[in-house]
């Protein structure tokens, strides 16, 4: 392993580890007593880790900072501390100050003005920590490791030490892996304090079997702390794989076998054998202890009978512990399942998909005609077979959007007690997913969006109650799938958005002229305007007449549209409306003369038969259907698309934004697995297609835009009637 | 002049030395154009061509490359000659352009594509003030081939994606008043 490599994997493993800690933080206050322990435990656990593999590294300031954090947690989770509103500010602020520091060793300076803002964090947490201690002299002690009851078990058993004994022997390979032994042993000294270091000579080969880039260190090592035996593991854990350790706790009698069994020749095989019998070993530990007593079956005959003897009452617990940390391995082996892939690669794999499915529409297409049986039958298999690859790929990129959500819980938290409101986040939706590219674009606008809503929306308590609201304000954000769109709305319920207002403000910064006529929906646009800001003070958050010109900016670049619905005194919703910009959508594909066309599937409502009646001449603006007058969009007209009108055309009836219209084509040529092809710059203003696809037969056809189209009709109507 | 010459395929051993000097010209209404060797990707027959709707006239579609789906534009148009007219030695040159951030490739439509030529360094003249059939400011630098002259075109400017957008635009808000 490469430590260079290694470092940057604890950097990301942090920042993961820090966004975890932070949701859970969030959650704290809301969970009931059960659930709120399991978060706390995560918290910990993040918190430990960040230590441990910071301490690998010689990131002193984060240990040391994460130590304090650490202690305060360690309480908490032993319900030493309860839970407040005060905590967890602090220790939210704590995590910052850890990001920052880890920011801090990341770009490879040793910062000290960042250590020192962490001084006043230290102080408060010592607080918590002197406050505590105070109530655990009353109390019991409590034990300090994990699976507990071992050492209480043998507590009528001590041995006269009071230290851990550890027994490491490190893998051959160990330098090689480009490890230090020096420095885990160093890094034990932020457990406590190293008693005494025997060297083991045991393992020493003779001098002409010794290879001097080999490790045959081994050692014994007396160490006085309060650590976790799991604490203590965790040191060992990046040469945990190829070394040998062995962790005794304090006052266990298992001192006095270790004792024993160290002067014998097969240390490490009996010191095995001897810890399954306490009890007080982890299960791969167990497991490999297993192993040699398989291959040495034999050999421990007279061990055996010890064990049966001594063992006998704690059989129990050692199952019961056995089980408790299979369970916690078992969500840890779920937790770590993920894979980091590249970013490219998945590009590059998703373009090479896209290409595959084409390649293989073009195939069917070939089979169809030459009209061989077996091979159409093979090639429908592979068809199949590549249909299950191509969603396959396509979810790699999918990301739920919850993970964004979530971040706004912070944001609302920190501005909310910074302009003193009350405000509940509600998130709707988290699992709606989206494609990578999006939801990384997705983020600052959104971002501005609820920050406009704390800040204008959402009124304070005195003026809500007054209102007759309830004082607490909730902002709502939510996300969902519509007819191959994907919708994100961040809804508040605050004083909402005045109309009149935003006119005399635009007239007076000389957006719009003082007599223009515009409706409820243009002015309410307006504030998408740049340079438009309706905030009578400015605050440090927002108001500066930046930010919804931002937002409309950066929607417009990933080729969505913001709509703005407000009710004065009721609130607003701001509704960020894209397109699935994603790869591959089902398509239905129309003809008109000789060129081909796909409609997204999902605005799709129905396919009818356009009738030639003496009264409904083929160039009718409205059909009947069922009763309800249905426009007509003559794609041959609208699309400027030239050839022989067929003997009769169809209807296909689609629907956006809640208006229905009826595309008039000439033949319907069924679904089509569509692979979009982005269009490119050039072609970003024609309204009415959405981007491109290849057809089967290596063409190109266009995929329209609906939304875009029934706009355009809408807005060239007036025109006609000039 | 014989050393100028070259047949179409290029070695790529010799291409590095020489490829400041290269050019791919190409017959558009019967005079001579080049684009320099190293903008040019590939050459294409005529293919289909899918038309987008809404676009200026010298936006002529389309076209699947292998997989990736690139504009093709009528030169002849987009100098504001008569459209080229398809014929059997209709070519589609692919050619990689230069933006602000980013390069772009587009396909070229050509009445028919001649050959690749050398030209030295001193055989180039500045583009003339006026009297040139295409705007001036597409004109890298004229080309003298014995008596005749090959206009080298500035790739960037002729097929300038943003400029070739705000035609499009300028058209719309014409016809909208």
């Amino acid at each position: 392993m490469n430590m260079d490599a290694a470092l940057q994997t604890f950097f990301s493993e942090s920042r993961e580890l820090l966004e975890q800690m932070e949701s859970l933080l969030l959650q704290l206050e809301t969970l009931d007593e059960a659930s709120r322990q399991e978060s706390l435990h995560g918290i910990f656990r993040a918190a430990h880790t960040i230590k441990g593999s910071a301490g690998m590294f010689g990131l002193d300031d984060v240990v040391n900072f994460t130590h304090a954090v650490e202690s305060v947690l360690d309480r908490l989770r032993n319900r030493q501390l309860s839970v407040s509103d005060a905590l967890v500010s602090l220790l939210l602020q704590c995590r910052d100050h850890i990001a920052q520091l880890v920011d801090s060793a990341e770009a490879g300076n040793h910062d000290s003005t960042i250590v020192k803002a962490g001084q006043p964090l230290l102080a408060a947490l010592q607080s918590y920590l002197v406050a505590g201690a105070a109530a655990e002299t009353q109390a019991p002690a409590l034990p300090v490791s994990e699976p507990p009851p071992f050492e209480r078990l043998d507590s009528d058993d001590v041995a006269s030490s009071e230290c851990w004994h550890i027994s490491i022997r490190f893998g051959h390979n160990c330098f090689r892996d480009g490890m230090d032994p020096l420095s885990f042993i160093t890094y034990l000294k932020h457990l406590g304090d190293v008693i005494s270091i025997i060297p083991l000579a045991e393992f020493l080969p003779t001098v002409s079997e010794f290879d001097s880039e080999s490790c045959y260190l081994a050692f014994g090592i007396q160490l006085a702390s309060s650590a976790s035996k799991q604490e203590i593991e965790d040191v060992f854990e990046f040469v945990r794989e190829d070394s040998i350790l062995h962790i005794i706790p304090p006052r266990s009698r298992l001192q006095e076998f270790v004792d024993l069994i160290e002067a014998m020749p097969q240390v490490d095989q009996l010191l095995g054998q001897m810890l399954v019998t306490s009890g007080a070993l982890t299960e791969n530990e167990l497991q490999r202890a297993l192993q040699l007593q398989q291959q040495r079956s034999s050999s421990h005959q007279p061990l055996g009978e010890i064990i049966s003897s001594t063992n006998a009452g704690i059989q129990p617990v050692l199952q019961a512990a056995l089980d408790k940390q299979g369970k916690v391995r078992d969500t840890l082996v779920k937790e770590q399942k993920s894979l980091r892939v590249d970013a490219e690669k998945l590009d590059k794999l998703i373009n090479l998909v896209g290409e595959l499915v084409t390649a293989g529409a073009g195939t069917s297409l070939l089979a169809d005609n030459l009209g061989d049986s077996a091979l159409n039958e093979s090639v429908s298999v592979l068809n199949s077979l590549l249909e299950a690859v191509r969603d396959a790929a396509l979810e790699l990129r999918m990301i739920p959007i919850g993970a964004t959500f979530s971040r706004f819980q912070r944001v609302v938290r920190d501005i909310a007690h910074e302009l003193d409101k009350e405000i509940e986040l509600v998130i709707n939706g988290a699992e709606t997913e989206l494609d990578k590219s999006v939801i990384e674009k997705i983020g600052d606008p959104l971002t501005h969006l609820v920050r406009n809503a704390i800040d204008h929306g959402i009124e304070s308590p005195a003026v809500r109650a007054a209102a007759g609201k309830a004082e607490k304000g909730t902002i709502i954000l939510n996300a969902y799938h519509d007819s191959g769109n994907i919708v994100i709305e961040v809804s508040d319920d605050g004083k909402g958005l005045d109309p009149e207002l935003i006119r005399a403000k635009a007239i007076e910064k000389q957006l719009v002229d003082e007599n223009a006529v515009l409706s409820r929906e243009e002015i309410l646009n307006l504030i998408l305007e740049p340079g438009f800001s309706t905030a009578e003070k400015v605050s440090n958050l927002s108001g500066r007449g930046v930010g919804m010109d931002v937002v409309k900016r950066n929607i417009a670049e990933l080729r969505g549209r913001v709509e703005i619905i407000s009710q004065v005194g009721q609130g607003s919703t701001m509704r960020i409306i894209l397109p699935l910009t994603l790869a591959i959508i089902d398509g239905f594909v129309i003809g008109v003369a000789d060129e081909q066309f796909v409609v997204p599937l999902d605005a799709v409502l129905e396919c009818l038969e356009l009738k030639q009646q003496p009264d409904n001449p083929f160039d009718a603006p409205y059909f009947n259907l069922r009763g309800q007058v249905l426009p007509l969009i003559y794609l041959r007209h609208c699309l400027g698309v030239e050839g022989r009108y067929p003997a009769r055309q169809n209807v296909v009836v689609v629907q956006s934004g809640g208006v229905s219209a009826g595309l008039v084509v000439d033949c319907l040529l069924g679904e089509f697995q569509t692979v979009i092809k982005p269009l490119g710059k050039l072609f970003s203003k024609v309204g009415c297609i959405s981007g491109s696809t290849i057809l089967g037969n290596g063409s190109v056809a266009l995929i329209l835009d609906i939304h875009g189209l029934i706009n355009t009709m809408t807005e060239s109507e007036p025109q006609l009637l000039q | 002049m014989a050393e100028a010459k070259q047949s179409l395929a290029v070695r790529e051993g010799d291409a590095s030395a020489q490829e400041e000097s290269q050019y791919l010209t190409f017959l558009l209404h019967g005079e001579l154009y080049a684009f320099g060797i190293l903008h040019v990707k590939e050459i294409l027959e005529y293919g289909r061509v899918t038309k987008v709707p809404r676009m200026p006239d010298f936006i002529e579609g389309v076209i699947n490359l292998r997989g990736e789906v690139i504009p093709v534009v009528n030169l002849a148009s987009r100098f504001g000659m008569a459209a080229s007219q398809i014929s059997r030695r209709t070519c589609i040159v692919i050619v990689e352009v230069d933006q602000e951030t980013d390069s772009q490739v587009i396909g070229v439509l050509v009445d028919s594509v001649s050959e690749v030529l050398e030209i030295a360094q001193d055989s180039l003249r500045g583009a003339p003030s006026f009297g040139a059939s295409i705007r001036t400011d597409f004109i890298r630098a004229m080309g003298k081939l014995g008596e005749a002259f090959v206009i080298i075109l500035d790739e960037n400017k002729v097929l300038s994606v943003e400029e070739m957008t705000l035609v499009g635009q300028v058209r719309d808000a014409a016809m909208e008043n």
